[in-house]
């Protein structure tokens, strides 16, 4: 008896050792609690010019403005082509006063004061959710991209939608280059982040600006025509994106080759699921098949390319291609991307369409057939085609030409120029 | 909470009395002999120091022992200056946080089943705190501390009236913390991680006890892996992400021999040499279950090179047998640091050793002993050239050490 219950007094000091140890974890990260949203990136300005500096940014150096650069995930709904609701997400940031010089920090008192304009910069095409701007920024904890322009150099507030399909509603296809949900998800998106300030006490003025590049410069026109029923945007400068969908589709069946056929099978892809058609009637086998792997989310443009023929006639069927040469809006496809052009309106705002001359994606003259359509037959009063390598380069006999990826930072130096002179001039800031 | 406290105070192995994170003293009186203790072994923590001795304690008779130890950790001083990629150079003289924990030990013999014998002990062989408030010594440890308890069930056979032979399975529970918080370059880069898990060695020990007071025994303790998994905050400026993690530390291989004389059936001298194989200890990588932000890779995912050496420990233990009652001990070690100055740091800045100790055993009756031990561990000196340390690290640290007090009680039945 009393062996046994030394035994059990000796065991239960042991178990007791041993089952102390399990659990107590490290806790969830201590970061500054926000209302309908979250903060993904608090970085300070200083550290920011250093590393802009390390980088040759041109225009930066020890003396440049440079605020700290702060990034809010917004959480909203939105919905997709059919109407039905999403829960999208997208990336808002903001410019603050951490790790400022303090000339800095009393620009930015004043321009607090004043309230910070909006600028609405939608992304160019990107096909693995983790390049969506929250995915980047909830992976890198750092600044990326154009937001450092408008917002720590410049002092915008930036906002990048990250599009359905992409961020929370990664589980979704992305309705690529498709008009509807591109405007909905973005207009919606505005609406979310000027509610986010105001719970958050950050100071927004009247002023929306409007931008993006590629497929971006297609989602802003798409968003400002739905945006100019509502309030006055202040300006807009789309860049390089396909405007006249009809006339982009067109050109690239007409090509025996399609150097990079991503783009073009990613749009025969989401327009079948859009338009209720099976993707086989665009796209042959086994494309067709793979298409719902190759565009899931988890490949980027090289890996999509690597799979994908870049022969038209291996990748389209004989039925598409003859379709969308026919141009016959009969065609449910070659309707469809009538439908879904962004160009065959007269916008209201003031309107710069932005596009390097050496394009090699998406030509300029997309750009200046659709200010030419938008002038002419519609009658825009305010519209205009502007070169970059011409703006970036102050020459307008300049021969530098930059194809369709060198051209973004060019062109968002010059738009970003643009909208703070907008802003100097009405603002006062 | 509790948990915490508990794990704080009872398994809380928090010293570095001896070089790298071994703790060699699991017993009073491992800890009056400054744990030479290997060959002349005689009480229940024969089920530790050598479990082959089990087989020549007293046949009929049941061994239990058990101790609390209290360890006080004095800071570590450092003057010198850090240099941060690529030669930004910061003063740096600071001073550690001083450790005060405090951990149990026990050890059970049962009787003899004719040549066999089994015993078990609970130990905490490896652990180790280090906390910094210093700006910039917190940017690297501002606390980084590894809990260890061991379950050690062995089993003795007697092959002669003088040669057994032992061998025993090692259960490991483990913890561990790393966090560090500083400024680089302007902004804030910090790490909270915790982790846990179980691992399993094993340990093999004989004694020979050839005659006229001469015992010999051989030790050998398996290295035993930690894999510590749990959860990591990491933070770049003012936010941070959770991510899981691990990451791999050794509880080192140690080998001892220990030979010891008894004169007179009062005096004994025991010498030990213990050869712990730290070059176990390469690097120390955190992996992560996703990608962590880019700007934290340098130095939260790439692997941390430690390259630790074999060291060596020489002991030398004295026990007096002043009468019927009143047992005395004291005991003398030179302990190798296993670290090299190339990757030395602020987590663990270790040096070679002078370990001090003494304590008495009292024998209450016929059933009951008990007795007090202290132990005195000094460092010395450590001073690391500019050019020398990879971490970036120029300067001298000197103090720290540790000072250790056990109250024991020993019981037959």
């Amino acid at each position: 008896m009393k062996k046994t219950r030394l035994y059990r007094i000796y065991f239960a000091v042991l178990a007791t050792l041993v089952l102390a140890g399990c659990g107590g974890g490290v806790g969830a990260p201590e970061n500054e609690p926000v209302q309908g949203g979250k903060v993904v990136v608090d970085f300070p300005a200083d550290t920011l010019r250093q590393k802009l500096i390390e980088q040759k940014t041109p225009g930066v150096d020890a003396n440049t403005t440079v605020f700290g650069y702060k990034a809010y995930k917004i959480v909203y709904e939105t919905e997709d082509e059919t109407g039905a609701l999403v829960h999208a997400s997208g990336l808002m940031v903001v410019p603050t006063d951490r790790g400022v010089r303090a000339e800095d920090a009393r620009k930015l008192a004043y321009m607090r004061q004043k309230g910070f304009s909006l600028v609405s910069d939608s992304h160019g095409t990107i096909f693995a959710d983790k390049e969506a701007p929250t995915a980047v920024a909830e992976a890198t904890l750092a600044p990326a991209g154009s937001p450092i322009l408008l917002s720590a150099l410049a002092g915008f507030v930036t906002l990048q939608a990250d599009y359905i399909g992409f961020g929370t509603s990664a589980d979704r296809y992305h309705p690529y280059l498709l008009k509807h949900s591109s405007m909905e998800a973005t207009v919606d998106f505005i609406h979310a982040a000027r509610k986010f300030a105001k719970k958050n006490n950050i100071p927004l003025n009247s002023q929306l600006y409007l931008t993006g590049y590629s497929e971006g410069g297609y989602v802003a026109l798409a968003a400002l025509q739905e945006l100019e029923q509502e309030e006055n945007v202040t300006f807009a400068a789309p860049m390089a994106g396909p405007y006249m969908m009809d006339q982009m589709a067109l050109g690239v069946v007409a090509q025996d080759k399609i150097p990079i056929p991503s783009f073009i099978a990613d749009v025969a892809y989401s327009y079948a699921l859009s338009y209720e058609h099976n993707v086989s009637e665009l796209l042959r086998e086994p494309y067709a098949s793979e298409a719902s792997t190759l565009f899931d989310g988890r490949y980027t443009r090289p890996q999509i390319d690597e799979r994908l023929p870049k022969v038209t006639e291996e990748l389209f069927t004989r039925s598409a291609i003859d379709g969308v040469l026919r141009q016959d809006p009969s065609y449910w496809f070659y309707g469809a991307l009538q439908l879904n052009s962004t160009a065959y309106w007269a916008p209201k705002t003031p309107t710069r369409l932005l596009q390097c001359l050496g394009d090699d994606v998406i030509p300029y003259a997309m750009t200046a057939g659709t200010v030419n359509v938008m002038k002419n037959l519609f009658k825009a009063p305010d519209v205009e085609a502007v070169p970059v390598e011409v703006a970036y380069t102050g020459d307008s006999n300049t021969t530098l030409r930059l194809g369709h990826a060198a051209c973004a930072g060019p062109a968002y130096l010059v738009v970003t120029r643009m909208m703070a002179e907008i802003r100097k001039k009405t603002i006062g800031y | 909470m509790q948990k915490n406290w508990i794990i704080g105070s009872i398994l809380l192995a928090a010293t570095l009395e001896a070089g790298g994170y071994k703790i060699p003293e699991q017993s009073l009186d491992g800890m009056a002999l400054g744990a030479a203790h290997i060959a002349h072994t005689t009480g229940a923590d024969s089920a530790y120091y050598n479990p082959a001795n089990m087989a020549f304690l007293d046949p009929k008779t049941r061994y239990l022992e058990g101790a609390l130890n209290v360890v006080h950790l004095p800071s570590n001083d450092f003057d010198g200056v850090q240099i941060f990629p690529p030669s930004t150079v910061v003063p740096a003289s600071a001073s550690s946080e001083r450790e005060w924990a405090a951990f149990p030990t026990m050890q059970y013999v049962h009787s003899a089943q004719g040549r066999w014998r089994w015993g078990v002990s609970l130990a905490a062989p490896a652990g180790m705190t280090k906390r910094w408030n210093s700006p910039v010594q917190k940017t690297f440890a501002e606390k980084f501390y590894l809990l260890t308890a061991e379950l050690n069930p062995s089993l003795a056979y007697r092959v002669s009236d003088t040669f057994a032979v032992a061998a025993g399975l090692r259960l490991l529970y483990s913890e561990g913390e790393v966090n560090s918080d500083g400024v680089v370059n302007g902004i804030r880069i910090a790490r909270q991680m915790k982790g846990d898990t179980v691992a399993a060695g094993y340990n093999l020990a004989l004694a020979w006890h050839p005659g006229s007071g001469v015992e010999v025994g051989v030790t050998y303790r398996s290295k035993v892996k930690l894999n510590e998994e749990g959860e990591a905050n990491l933070y770049l400026g003012g936010v941070g992400r959770q991510y899981h993690a691990k990451v791999s530390v050794p509880v080192p291989a140690a080998l001892n021999v220990g030979v010891a004389k008894t004169f007179d059936d009062r005096l004994t001298v025991e010498l030990v040499w213990e050869r712990t194989f730290w070059s176990a200890y390469k690097t120390l990588d955190f992996r992560y279950d996703t990608p962590i932000p880019p700007a934290l890779v340098p130095i939260f995912d790439d692997p941390k090179l430690k390259d630790w050496q074999d060291s060596d420990t020489f002991r030398l233990g004295l026990t007096y047998r002043w009468d019927e009652r009143l047992t005395l001990m004291a005991g003398y070690a030179y302990d190798e640091t296993p670290i090299p100055a190339r990757t030395l740091s602020y987590e663990l800045p270790d040096s070679d050793g002078h370990i001090f100790s003494a304590g008495f055993r009292y024998r209450q009756n016929e059933h009951l002993e008990w007795g007090l031990a202290v132990l005195y561990d000094h460092k010395t000196k450590r001073t690391i050239a500019p050019g020398e340390n990879i971490n970036g690290i120029v300067g001298s640290f000197d103090k720290g050490g540790a000072f250790l007090t056990t109250v024991g009680f020993a019981y037959r039945f």
